[in-house]
């Protein structure tokens, strides 16, 4: 095509238009570039399109074109300062609420703990309850024993120990004649070996009748190292005999610790 | 008009001067071709804000070895402007734009650009023939295709470029003399 028959086609309006399909507009480039005309031809045309679009347009606002150099000044500026400061407010809140769960964290520990020590303590208390109230049972009873052995109405004897069996040992009772009780302190007699038991005898001496009363055991026991006798005869002398456990019907004189006669 | 390359490549590097003068030579027209498809000045200028932010942030899709910068131009206001129209906001604002042609916008505004202009714009409406009018306002107004303005217009497609390039030489000696 000759350059005045592209320009008689049309197809420079469509192309301005941009109504011309991709491979006619691709031809009327080429010609462009080879010949002055067209593109002399396309100027005239695109400026009286241009013309007639402006004439329809109403006053065009200094704003718009404000509005418009701000808003790429915007975007660039924000892609600048995007990665540097955008992501503050993000980290900052990461923190806090890594801060703040560590810190629900530690307290949730606290508190375990300080119910874990708060159990302990209270167990502890308990116990110590019972000891104080063991102790001050046990006070309890070694004064009502004191205030018992104290009264006029006891006699105290010392049982001397038997030179052949227990020199050293010794016993000491208190004996109630009217109520026949008696009290009997074992702390001067050495601990019965395994399978032993201590057995107390009222004795009369004439004829020599042993009578047993009881055994030295927890059962008679009164208080620390006391023990308590009811139902004691009359006696005329104490005795206290090692005996098998159980006790014995007779007393085992060879294992006779401690004899003490009562004088009157 | 020669179409102002450096002023082009300026911009495409970023040059805020250039993407000013550019603005200046092509703002109006493309104001002109978004308010003939939307037809209300406050939507029509924020879309020519829309549409010179989509320039200068997809300049380097331009190249002045394809195409006529200011076709490009129209592509986006048309496109931009379309877009609007379909956009439930706008349907619900305002219907039946496809009948308003920029003729009747010439016609019945009285606030036009370029008032001395107007004047003699409306001798050339009225001497461009009906036919004229339909096929410039498809074609270069409404972005049609050929085969469009075929089906829309009843003629057949060999006649729309033929019209459309009478048409357009009458309206450049009325505008250029």
């Amino acid at each position: 095509m000759t350059p005045e028959e592209i320009i008689a086609s049309g197809n420079l309006e469509l192309y301005v238009c941009g109504a011309l399909p991709p491979e006619e507009a691709t031809e009327v480039e080429e010609a462009i570039a080879l010949h002055p005309e067209i593109k002399r031809e396309i100027e005239l045309i695109e400026e009286s399109l241009l013309h007639l679009a402006e004439t329809v347009a109403p006053p065009l606002e200094a704003m718009t074109w404000t509005y418009i150099l701000n808003s790429i000044r915007n975007v660039k500026d924000m892609g600048d300062s995007k990665v540097r400061s955008l992501n503050w407010p993000a980290i900052t809140g990461w923190a806090a609420a890594i801060l703040f769960m560590g810190g629900i964290m530690w307290m949730l520990k606290q508190t375990n703990d300080l119910n874990n020590s708060l159990q302990v303590t209270t167990t502890e208390n308990t116990v110590l309850k019972e000891e104080k109230s063991t102790v001050e049972n046990q006070l309890a009873e070694n004064n009502k024993t004191l205030e018992i052995l104290r009264s006029k109405d006891y006699q105290a004897y010392t049982l001397p120990g038997n030179q052949a069996v227990a020199p050293e040992a010794f016993a000491k009772v208190y004996f109630n004649k009217k109520e026949n009780v008696a009290y009997i302190d074992v702390k001067g007699l050495p601990a019965p070996p395994r399978g032993k038991v201590y057995q107390v005898w009222s004795l009369k001496m004439e004829p020599l009748t042993p009578t047993s009363v009881g055994l030295i055991d927890s059962q008679s026991e009164a208080g620390e190292g006391i023990y308590k006798f009811i139902n004691f005869p009359a006696p005329e002398a104490f005795g206290i005999t090692l005996e098998p456990e159980g006790g014995s019907e007779t007393p085992t004189l060879s294992q006779l610790y401690t004899l003490g006669m009562i004088t009157i | 008009m020669e179409q102002p390359n450096d002023l082009i490549i300026a911009m495409q590097n970023g040059d805020e001067k250039a993407f000013s003068r550019l603005y200046t030579m092509y703002g109006e027209a493309i104001y002109g071709i978004i308010y003939s498809i939307v037809l209300d000045e406050n939507t029509a200028e924020e879309l020519v804000q829309d549409v010179f932010i989509k320039v200068w942030n997809n300049a380097s899709s331009y190249s002045v070895k394809k195409g006529r910068f200011f076709t490009w131009l129209l592509n986006i206001a048309r496109n931009t402007a379309i877009d609007e129209t379909r956009s439930k906001a706008f349907k619900n604002t305002r219907k039946n734009l496809s009948t308003t042609n920029f003729v009747d916008i010439l016609s019945s505004s009285d606030s036009l650009n370029r008032a001395t202009n107007a004047i003699g714009l409306k001798k050339f409406v009225d001497a461009l023939k009906p036919a004229c009018i339909k096929i410039i306002d498809l074609l270069y107004f409404k972005g049609f295709t050929q085969a469009e303005a075929s089906k829309t217009l009843e003629i057949p497609i060999g006649t729309i470029k033929t019209r459309n390039r009478t048409c357009i030489n009458e309206l450049r000696v009325m505008v250029l003399g």
